[in-house]
């Protein structure tokens, strides 16, 4: 049996702890976790500071295993509902854990080459893509009706995702993004279902993804 | 020579999207040397907002074997929470023996030195997970927060996971159950508050909770 989709398991975490079923919420967000334990490892292994280069080789895995425990604590007061701001809560968690791991690293980078533009406050609350969220949340609220309907829930599921991809103004970079995120195609489905080369989709891709990240950092305006 | 970097990143793209666990370090190490770090961090914009893969069975049994989930799902049931398995990590980050951390404790929260054993005593007693988690004050988990460089928050949600203990059951009618229930309301009382001349300042900070 597939594992179940991050938007209901967000959707059934929030009733069982209004509900004050602790030990139900507990448990839903495990599975939630477990969903995500292979986003929070990868975004640890590739991860990079400002200057390329990324956390030791040695230091990779318990990175992300703290990584991983820190997103499972956050299951005790986690009160945003859409997957789109979990995923972002996530991000934040991971970030902070790999610049936590790689504080060692950093001090002898600082002297040896001067600083480094990463900076991290322990008891900080704000992330990169915070601004993205604050506007995200601005345009869902002056929509007129609340979608309260499952298939307007689904369809809202990714909201912070499709909301930037809806952003992204080439209309080339945003049709190849839409089939990846939205539609999860491949590669090779993706160029039949455009026309297009395959060397065309890799470079949309890659190009697209750019200025999704640009718009989802954006500085607040 | 090396593959072109965005050909690289749209197959981990795909094999992600196809619930195949692609790894980072694999794909990132077919580029060649300049174009490792940028496809990296495209690798990781990917990742931040990436649609959660559909798992089949044999990739869902092999995560929920992975050590970090294990100790994830422990938490869940075990009565001393996350604890067990997060402090010998936040340890192990910090480079801290427990008798480290304790020495370190008693200097950050002003404690007199000769609490430094019953300190390492109780740090032991939470890392097997043998110490209840919510009665951890709110002075300890400062001192802990701000010695293992991590947000307070963390420690919050790991005090919070611990099941909570198994109510007891009373169950009596009548004038007996009068009588008990005052008899109870004593013990309760008599349980609740601080033990005599054996409690001190370092039992007020692991079980004084936020009194």
């Amino acid at each position: 049996m597939a594992n179940e989709p991050d938007h209901l398991l967000l959707q059934r975490y929030h009733v069982a702890r209004e509900q004050g079923r602790d030990e139900d919420a507990a448990r839903i967000w495990e599975r939630l976790a477990e969903n995500n334990f292979d986003r929070i490892t990868q975004i640890c292994r590739a991860f990079r500071y400002t200057g390329g280069t990324g956390l030791p080789p040695t230091e990779t895995g318990s990175a992300a295993t703290e990584a991983y425990l820190r997103v499972v604590a956050m299951g005790r007061s986690f009160r945003e509902r859409e997957v789109g701001q979990f995923r972002a809560a996530v991000y934040r968690t991971v970030h902070n854990a790999c610049l936590d791991y790689g504080r060692k690293e950093l001090r002898h980078q600082r002297r040896a080459a001067g600083s480094l533009d990463d900076r991290y406050e322990p008891d900080g609350e704000a992330g990169p893509y915070d601004a993205a969220l604050a506007r995200y949340e601005a345009g869902r609220r002056t929509e007129v009706r609340e979608a309260l309907e499952d298939e307007a829930r689904r369809r809202q599921a990714e909201g912070l995702a499709r909301w930037g991809i809806a952003q992204v103004r080439n209309d080339n970079y945003r049709a190849v993004l839409e089939l990846t995120h939205l539609e999860k195609l491949d590669a090779a489905a993706i160029a039949e279902r455009l026309g297009i080369s395959l060397d065309n989709v890799y470079q949309r891709r890659r190009r697209g993804l750019t200025q999704l990240e640009k718009i989802l950092r954006a500085p607040r305006s | 020579m090396p593959p072109d970097p965005d050909r690289i990143l749209s197959d981990f793209i795909d094999a992600w999207n196809a619930g195949r666990r692609p790894d980072a370090d694999d794909y990132v190490g077919r580029a060649g040397e300049p174009d490792r770090a940028p496809l990296a961090s495209d690798i990781v914009a990917f990742l931040a907002f990436a649609p959660t893969p559909e798992y089949d069975d044999a990739a869902l049994e092999a995560i929920r074997a992975e050590p970090a989930v294990v100790a994830g799902a422990a938490a869940t049931h075990a009565p001393g929470g996350l604890w067990p398995s997060l402090l010998p990590q936040l340890r192990g980050r910090a480079a801290l023996s427990t008798g480290e951390l304790a020495a370190a404790l008693v200097g950050a929260l002003g404690l007199s030195r000769d609490s430094e054993a019953k300190t390492r005593d109780y740090l032991d007693r939470l890392e097997a997970g043998a110490l209840e988690p919510r009665g951890l004050s709110g002075r300890l988990l400062d001192g802990l927060a701000r010695l293992l460089a991590v947000p307070r928050s963390v420690l919050d949600g790991a005090a919070a996971f611990g099941a909570a203990p198994a109510p007891a059951l009373f169950r009596a009618e009548g004038p007996r159950a009068d009588e008990l229930r005052d008899d109870l309301d004593v013990l309760a009382d008599a349980l609740a508050a601080p033990a005599g001349g054996g409690w001190d300042e370092v039992d007020e900070l692991f079980r004084g909770g936020d009194r």
